[in-house]
């Protein structure tokens, strides 16, 4: 039986399309981990270390710079593209949901994208915009906008 | 000192419109950067001293005699960008105009863009590159587009690509993925790092992007 793997693999693509995308209308939850940016390779082999990083004029910039436009302003989930995407982005006011991710799973999800700790591909990787120290304060800046903690 | 004066203001009405062009005629450069060198002023518009690299001559002329929002929120030094504000449209220019503009700003250029291919993507290829778009790289959330079915969709904070394919070069959305700073010092995309194959497939999805393909 000879196989069409050219028709195959366009099947196996259509078919993770309908299962999983980013878009309006579509089911959120992957069924199958999809590729994220890093090689296999480059998959962070060791937990960030944590540094005792504050919260600076400049951190609330970059939040507002970035982070807000799907986020909000406030850090309340409502930025201007909230409305346009199916997995609302995140409330960052909501101590109920981030006291239970660690402040680890926060960095990796700002550094890696949203893919890379099981939660939705809107959000993506800043690893290459944002310097690590920049990212960590902005960990600090979220448990400051949620008024809670996890380790 | 009243001659003097006179002299001065007359040497100005005479001497400004001879070295202007039609840019500065109707006053572009109050919200659009045409000069390299002006690396300090705040400008509400987007950067127009790349035209040339940047964009495809026949839209810039249908886009000056009939303005299309591309950016819903704004641009993004609009102090209204956050939140979501109205917008005055973008005021329209007749033919001639339109003619003059497109062909001044066509001149403004920074760079070469190094050249890639504009050959069409596979359906399978297509399908693959929307995927990423949407899920490895997250730019759905930032940018209207069209999915397979030809319906748009997508966040609003910048610029929609649903008429990418007309509206924009594919060496630069080539160059623009690799090294955006060549072209804005601050934006609010994230960087990515692109393999080679990645960059050209994705630049070559982006043109595929065609209002016309609306369905």
């Amino acid at each position: 039986m000879i196989i069409n793997y050219k028709l195959l693999l366009t099947g196996i693509v259509y078919l993770a399309i309908l299962v999983t995308a980013c878009g309006q209308n579509e089911q959120a939850t992957p069924a199958v981990k999809p590729p994220t940016q890093q090689k296999a390779g480059e998959v962070i082999p060791q937990m960030p270390q944590l540094k005792p990083i504050q919260v600076t004029e400049d951190t609330r910039q970059t939040y507002q710079w970035y982070c807000s436009q799907c986020h909000g302003v406030k850090g309340k989930g409502d930025g201007i593209n909230a409305k346009f995407l199916t997995v609302p982005p995140r409330n960052h006011t909501k101590a109920e949901y981030l006291e239970t991710r660690t402040d680890e799973q926060l960095f990796e999800a700002i550094k890696f994208g949203g893919l890379s700790v099981g939660r939705a591909p809107c959000m993506p990787a800043w690893g290459q915009t944002l310097a690590e120290d920049t990212i960590h304060s902005l960990v600090r800046y979220i448990r400051e906008l949620c008024d809670c903690e996890a380790f | 000192m009243k001659t003097l004066t006179t002299l001065l203001l007359c040497g100005l009405l005479f001497s400004a419109p001879a070295n202007a062009g039609v840019l500065e005629d109707k006053n572009c450069g109050s919200c659009h950067r045409l000069k390299v060198e002006d690396t300090e002023t705040i400008f509400t518009g987007p950067d127009l001293h790349y035209a040339g690299n940047k964009f495809q001559p026949e839209w810039l002329k249908q886009f000056l005699i009939n303005p299309e929002v591309i950016r819903p929120a704004g641009f993004v030094t609009d102090p209204g960008f956050l939140p979501k504000t109205d917008l005055p449209p973008h005021a329209s220019s007749s033919e001639e105009d339109a003619n003059a503009l497109a062909k001044e700003l066509m001149g403004l250029k920074i760079s070469t863009s190094t050249p890639v291919t504009s050959e069409p993507l596979t359906k399978g290829l297509r399908a693959k590159i929307k995927y990423q778009f949407e899920r490895t790289f997250g730019c759905i959330s930032c940018h209207q587009s069209l999915n397979l079915a030809g319906k748009v969709r997508g966040g609003i904070s910048g610029p929609s690509l649903v008429n990418a394919g007309n509206r924009l070069q594919a060496d630069w959305v080539s160059d623009w993925l690799k090294a955006p700073e060549t072209y804005t010092a601050k934006r609010r995309m994230p960087n990515y790092k692109m393999e080679p194959a990645t960059l050209d497939q994705f630049t070559r999805f982006l043109m595929t992007l065609k209002k016309e393909n609306i369905k």
